[in-house]
């Protein structure tokens, strides 16, 4: 062996140097609009959580009870001995929720891609991936024998001939997989392209909707904002994103779920997690039911706020939904950007080359329903004297 | 770190384009006498200008050569620390392939960090001859003919790829040099041969690791995936011919899979044995009636991605028809398809070419069993 750990050192700083490491800010207090950052007040623009849930009072409440009822862990993997009534009650209120069969929970969004895209394809299968779509997809089509085919983003006519040319070679199965939302950019999947392609070819289609759960569709997700929650064979989702709390979900038939139960191995090998946070999950679906009113104070802050940033000359790229990048081209001038938001109290994420293009570094803003008016101008205008202080726009 | 850039002008690079000339490889008296003026020195100066307003002249070191073919549009860019590495007589012009090998040689010798000129294939060319593949070369395109690898797509493009370049956020990576045969050409003769594997300035390939933190993969970990992946091919169709096409990528492959393969030409491998080297079109007709069912291996070529009709013209219409579309296997080092986007096929057959052009994409193997699909563009472009 030529070395050993030193290697750690060496490398972090090769990644420092270049300025790909993560800084971690501590917040100190609940994820919520306003939040503490290291003891510095700031109104957040980074988080996932679109309505606002994770700090509501009936998720804290429904985990209390369940932490009462339940105690503070599942004590062991989901196949074994860990699944409580309470998952199960999650599983069919996913399925209601979603309008499928079935539905079940992962420990993450993450671990059900890597988890269960490699039981659903092998050798003699191709799996057909847009460019852009989320590493847990990227990852779980990486660990199967199968084929992989890339479209570029969005790109109808590249699919279609992938889908020809697999028609040709006489594939067993086909799948195209995409993200509902795109994170860089927040634009939707072209679902209803897809899924008829999928159709004309016999492909099935898997759709991670982590960002367009809470989002789209009066909040239950890109099935039902295209019609097509029973044509969609794999609908995968998240529950720490909009809906503010934790654990990742897979809806579809019932045969699907029996099969992940059986398959996956991120599922059969691994804990499930604690009964609060099944119900807190349940809590967050019953909310955002019982209170449609947030669904349409995110977009009513998304056309606000994209309207308004649009007209101090930032480009938002390609947004259709409450992820809001205002590209601003270099990378430096991104992160230079997002250091003074900071300094004006708005936390942001700055999103920069090889994530994006190198001219399409970016800030990616994150509407929240629970932000005010004031709350937005806030922002605003910070954006407004920053892009004359940093020469901009 | 500093960084040391060999820089040289063809002056004459791009004269006889505006004269109805291609290239002025020995015939510059004519082009001026048809009233040519130099380009290539403008294009240089403009390129430099733009690569100093990016960058802050501190940490770059230029070496050159004296009076038109450096020297001036160095200074007229505003350079200060230049380095003459090589002297023109007083009174010379300096215009000769002759010269600029003189000047490569010295660049060698002063150990630059890269070649960066400015001229045509013809150019490049003869950098090549001296430099082979010890030192990258990045091109700033004047010249009548820029098929090759090395260039920027414009003055520009190159000027940004060398700030990023010196800034080590571009890697190297081989391209291939072509060239137009000019004797052949002016007896009304296309064929654009190519010439050799240089080392050029390319766009590394990034794969996510963490969520921001990115691993840049080498070209050649790239090269061993595709290889792997043309191997399970031949694997899974042992009862085809395998013709591999040229060029760098794909001679990568050969060798990895234990063909000896020639660089620059096409060769035809049967059940993993040579059974043809550097086939011209009748010998890949031969080995093709003897074995009909034949795929062929092509990467693209240069600077404007060909896979048909630069540098490897063995692989005539004739050829293509018999294989078939269908039996053409595209591969590429994403970064490649970076630098071209799209693939390039001008075969001499009309109908072949639109053959090629109805397909409109083509799906490109960029891994082990990875590929992506790419748009095909022919001749009318
Ligand atoms: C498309 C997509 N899938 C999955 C995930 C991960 O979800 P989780 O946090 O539940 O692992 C994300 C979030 O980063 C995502 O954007």
């Amino acid at each position: 062996m030529k070395e050993k750990t030193e290697f750690l050192e060496r490398e972090y700083k090769e990644l420092e140097e270049k300025g790909y490491t993560w800084v971690i800010r501590d917040l100190l207090g609940p994820s919520d609009v306003h939040v503490n950052v290291e003891g510095k007040e700031c109104i957040m623009l980074a988080s996932n959580n679109y309505l606002n849930l994770a700090n509501h009072p009936k998720l804290k409440e429904a985990a209390m009870k369940a932490i009462e009822r339940y105690g503070a862990g599942a004590g062991s993997d989901w196949s074994i001995a860990g699944t409580m009534d309470i998952h199960q009650k999650l599983y069919r209120k996913i399925a209601e929720f979603k309008n499928t069969e079935d539905a079940v929970t992962f420990q993450t969004g993450f671990a059900v891609n890597a988890g269960v895209i490699p039981q659903l394809a092998g050798k003699g299968d191709i799996l057909i991936s847009d460019e852009l779509n989320h590493g847990s997809i990227i990852d779980g089509v990486r660990l199967t024998k199968a084929d992989r085919a890339i479209y570029s983003h969005s790109n109808m006519g590249e699919l279609e001939k992938v889908l020809q040319d697999a028609d040709k070679k006489n594939y067993r199965r086909a799948i195209i997989l995409t993200d509902g939302v795109f994170s860089m950019d927040g634009d939707i999947a072209k679902m209803d392209e897809i899924c008829k392609l999928a159709e004309e070819y016999g492909a099935m289609v898997y759709v991670d909707d982590a960002h367009g759960e809470g989002v789209l569709g009066d909040g239950h997700g890109i099935g039902r904002e295209f019609d097509l929650e029973k044509k969609i064979d794999f609908q995968v989702g998240t529950f720490s994103k909009a809906f503010g709390s934790f654990g990742g979900m897979l809806a579809g038939s019932e045969s699907l779920i029996k099969f992940a139960y059986n398959t996956a191995r991120t599922w059969l090998l691994s804990a499930a997690f604690p009964p609060h946070v099944a119900a807190a999950n349940i809590a967050a679906l019953e909310v955002v039911e019982e209170e449609p009113e947030r669904v349409k104070k995110l977009w009513d802050n998304t056309r606000y706020f994209k309207k308004e940033i649009e007209s101090l000359g930032f480009d938002t790229g390609y947004s259709q939904t409450p992820i809001i990048p205002a590209i601003v081209g270099d990378s430096k001038k991104a992160k230079e950007l997002a250091e003074n938001l900071y300094k004006e109290g708005i936390f942001a994420l700055a999103i920069v080359f090889p994530m994006v293009a190198r001219d399409k570094a970016r800030i990616r803003n994150q509407m929240n329903a629970g932000m005010t008016r004031e709350d937005l101008d806030k922002i605003l205008s910070a954006y407004e004297k920053l892009s004359t202080k940093l020469k901009l726009v | 770190m500093t960084s040391k850039i060999g820089f040289i002008v063809n002056p004459v690079a791009g004269m006889g384009g505006r004269v109805g000339l291609k290239g002025t490889d020995g015939v510059v008296k004519k082009a001026e006498e048809l009233g040519a003026r130099p380009v290539a020195p403008i294009k240089a100066e403009q390129a430099v200008k733009e690569f100093l307003s990016m960058h802050h002249e501190g940490d770059v070191k230029w070496f050159t050569c004296s009076g038109v073919m450096g020297e001036d549009e160095l200074k007229k860019a505003g350079v200060k620390d230049i380095k003459i590495v090589y002297f023109l007589k007083s009174g010379e012009i300096g215009t000769t392939a002759e010269d600029t090998k003189k000047v490569c040689k010295k660049f060698l010798e002063e150990n630059v960090d890269l070649v960066f000129f400015c001229g045509g294939d013809g150019t490049a060319r003869d950098i090549f001859e001296v430099v082979k593949d010890k030192t990258p070369v990045l091109g700033i395109p004047s010249g009548v003919k820029m098929h090759s690898g090395v260039f920027g797509i414009n003055t520009s493009a190159s000027a940004k790829m060398l700030h990023e370049f010196v800034n080590k956020r571009l890697t190297i990576g081989d391209v291939e040099i072509l060239d137009l045969d000019e004797e052949k050409y002016r007896k009304g003769e296309w064929n654009i041969r190519i010439f050799g594997v240089a080392k050029g300035i390319i766009e590394p390939t990034y794969v996510q690791v963490g969520k921001t933190v990115f691993k840049s993969v080498s070209d050649d970990e790239i090269k061993d995936e595709l290889s792997e992946h043309i191997a399970d091919e031949m694997n899974m169709h042992p009862d085809y011919l395998y013709i591999f096409g040229s060029g760098g990528t794909i001679d990568y492959i050969a060798k990895k899979i234990g063909v000896e393969n020639t660089l620059l030409g096409i060769d035809a491998v049967y059940k993993k044995k040579l059974v043809g080297k550097d086939l011209n079109e009748e010998g890949l007709l031969r080995v093709l009636d003897k074995h009909p069912k034949a795929k062929v291996i092509l990467s693209p070529i240069g600077a404007q991605g060909f896979i048909l009709g630069r540098g490897n013209l063995q692989l005539s219409p004739r050829v293509i028809k018999r294989i078939g579309l269908d039996n053409i296997i595209v591969v590429s080092t994403p970064s490649k398809l970076i630098s071209t986007p799209v693939i390039r096929v001008d075969t001499g057959d009309k109908q072949l070419d639109h053959e090629f052009a109805e397909k409109e994409y083509m799906m490109v193997v960029i891994g082990y069993k990875l590929s992506r699909v790419v748009r095909i563009q022919t001749n009318n472009f």
